[in-house]
């Protein structure tokens, strides 16, 4: 990469960390440090929100996914607005309220001890392992393109991330929120204005060539349980996976129990429902413009440059006669490109051209399936490049400055994300574990020692998960199999919290039976998709909590802190 | 007591309007996704 995108990645890492060291300011006790003293305004609890939910995946992940499957995606977020607006007159006045500063914290209160215990030790496994994960995604990537050892990439994005969240508590994690995403929003749209600038031909042929592909198509009405990515997943689902996660989740819970007022805490939240499809809209649009620039500019046959490089070193010849065959259907494919393009004007027939471009586009398909499975064979690792191809492009195509701009956006959407894991792991692990069960009568400089520590231990723990994630590819997806199996049992929880009758022994044991009867789903009945789990979690957890709740009542204990 | 009234008054009415402009860009957001595949998408 040239020197001066490095400069612009090493100041924006300085800036964020010597502004969030700054805001250390006004954390000298915990409600400080934990709840920024509740003085956010709405726009930067909601811009904090909407930058916490944009993680580096979705910067490289998503807009590659954009690029080989279109739109569809964006259908995951159906549920989104509903859901916000659902919490926003539902918990979120409930829990600002409350006067907690976890969520689970409320379940105490409203059941006894160990159902909030539970959730709380639930919360902290998936959420530091998914902590690991999130870091992992963009370090494995980043390690790939620059050549680097995996340890350093790591150490790039977790070191400055541990160290301001650890000083400078939720209110230097909200602030540095609110510059990376108004970077992340600039970078995206600065790299749509250079795909269009680019491109040979105008952006309505460029969205006839990427709708002849199918890639603008976005919604999918069927209904099918086994198919992640239709209007009724997205919106039931989604729904529910959204009120769990805005809801129940103390990385996002904490950001508007940080607002000055309830009402402002749920117009934070309403901020981020406006903006996320259009947003997800548009970073899928990204990759669909990177998929037709590459119908003009020839692509690399694979894009993971590290496995390119072993496959060269193991298979020379045999991958130096398929990228022959790769360039050759490549100039059939422009030329079928540029005369769907020019259809109308050149008055060929417009159904004719698209036919045309559609067997050109499926032997390209055939050779790069060929590569992957070579390169599948030579690594003995999976090939699935859908995470290299925007990195690729950004360092080959994009102008110096934009590039380091870039890079810099993918930095932040992994810092914005990392911290508010790391801030909300130690808030559990302090208040809901360390001052419960442990300290309970300690003063506030002390709870304040052990948070910055508890930060610190996170950060550390998230590092050390991202080192291994990596190498062992399918421990992110354990991850996320591991965290499917009680979001929606969580959300059940507290959806039985607002029946009158509810008490802590159907939470409990409501609990425990709507996480198994998600393993049941999970083992039984594997292709059902993971997004109606959560409406199978909650829905078990809400009808066993209500049947035993008939039969015993747990009273909340009177000595709760 | 008076100012802090007025201030819940001034909250709840901008939680109001930002919910009517939310459904409001929700709609306009799918009725453009929704124009971009019926008039490109041939799949």
């Amino acid at each position: 990469m040239h020197p001066v995108n490095w400069i612009i990645v090493g100041v924006y890492v300085l800036y964020v960390l010597v502004d969030g060291i700054r805001r250390a300011k006004g954390t000298d006790r915990i409600e400080g440090y934990f709840l920024a003293n509740k003085s956010l305004p709405w726009w930067v609890v909601g811009l904090s929100v909407m930058a916490t939910q944009l993680s580096a995946i979705t910067m490289i992940g998503t807009t590659g996914q954009g690029a080989t499957d279109g739109l569809r995606f964006v259908q995951f977020y159906f549920g989104l607005p509903l859901a916000m607006v659902i919490l926003g007159v539902t918990l979120v006045p409930f829990l600002h309220g409350s006067k907690v500063f976890t969520a689970y914290e409320y379940l105490e209160k409203r059941f006894d001890a160990r159902t909030r215990s539970l959730t709380s030790f639930l919360f902290l496994m998936s959420r530091g392992m998914s902590a690991g994960a999130i870091m992992a995604a963009p370090a494995v990537v980043f390690s790939a393109v620059f050549g680097w050892p995996l340890t350093w990439t790591v150490a790039l994005i977790g070191l400055p991330t541990v160290l301001y969240t650890m000083v400078g508590g939720v209110q230097a994690v909200a602030w540095a929120d609110v510059k990376q995403m108004v970077l992340i929003v600039f970078a995206l749209v600065s790299m749509v204005a250079v795909l269009l600038f680019k491109m040979p031909v105008n952006p309505d042929e460029a969205l006839q060539i990427a709708g002849a592909t199918g890639r603008l198509q976005v919604f999918d009405f069927s209904f099918n349980l086994t198919n992640t990515y239709t209007f009724w997943s997205g919106l039931i689902g989604g729904t529910f996976l959204m009120l769990s996660y805005f809801g129940t989740d103390q990385s996002q819970v904490q950001r508007y129990l940080a607002a000055r007022s309830a009402d402002e805490a749920r117009s934070s939240l309403l901020m981020s429902a406006y903006w996320k499809i259009p947003l997800q809209a548009l970073v899928l649009l990204v990759g669909v413009l990177v998929f037709v620039y590459y119908q003009f500019q020839a692509p690399p046959l694979l894009y993971n440059p590290a496995q390119e490089t072993e496959v060269r070193a193991e298979r020379g010849d045999a991958y130096a006669e398929l990228e022959e065959r790769y360039q050759s259907a490549f100039t059939l494919r422009e030329a079928a490109a540029l005369h769907l393009a020019e259809a109308d004007d050149a008055g060929i027939s417009p159904e004719a051209a698209m036919t045309a471009f559609q067997a050109r586009e499926a032997d390209i398909q055939v050779i790069r399936g060929e590569a992957l499975a070579m390169a599948e064979e030579v690594t003995g690792q999976s090939s699935n490049d859908v995470n290299y191809i925007i990195p690729r492009f950004v360092l080959g195509e994009l102008p110096i400055g934009l590039a380091g701009l870039f890079i810099a956006g993918v930095l932040a959407a992994a810092m914005s994300s990392i911290a508010a894991e790391l801030a909300s792991l130690s808030t559990a692990s302090v208040i809901d574990f360390y001052r419960r069960w442990f300290r309970p009568e300690a003063d506030d400089a002390h709870y304040l020692k052990v948070s910055k520590w508890a930060t610190g231990f996170w950060g550390i723990f998230a590092c050390v998960v991202a080192v291994y994630a990596a190498t062992l590819g399918s421990l992110i997806e354990v991850v996320n199999r591991f965290g499917s199996f009680f979001y929606g049992s969580i959300l059940g929880v507290f959806f039985l919290a607002m029946v009158p009758r509810a008490s802590g022994l159907g939470s409990f044991y409501g609990l425990l039976a709507g996480m198994g009867a998600v393993a049941a789903v999970t083992y039984g009945a594997p292709d059902v998709s993971f997004l109606w789990h959560n409406v199978i979690g909650a829905m078990t957890v809400l009808v066993v909590g209500v049947v035993l709740s008939r039969f015993g009542k747990t009273e909340p204990e009177p000595d709760a802190p | 007591m008076a100012a802090g009234e007025a201030d819940k008054v001034t909250d709840r009415n901008r939680f109001r309007k930002t919910l009517v402009r939310v459904l409001i860009v929700q709609v306009v957001a799918l009725v453009l996704l929704w124009a971009l595949q019926a008039h490109y998408n041939v799949m």
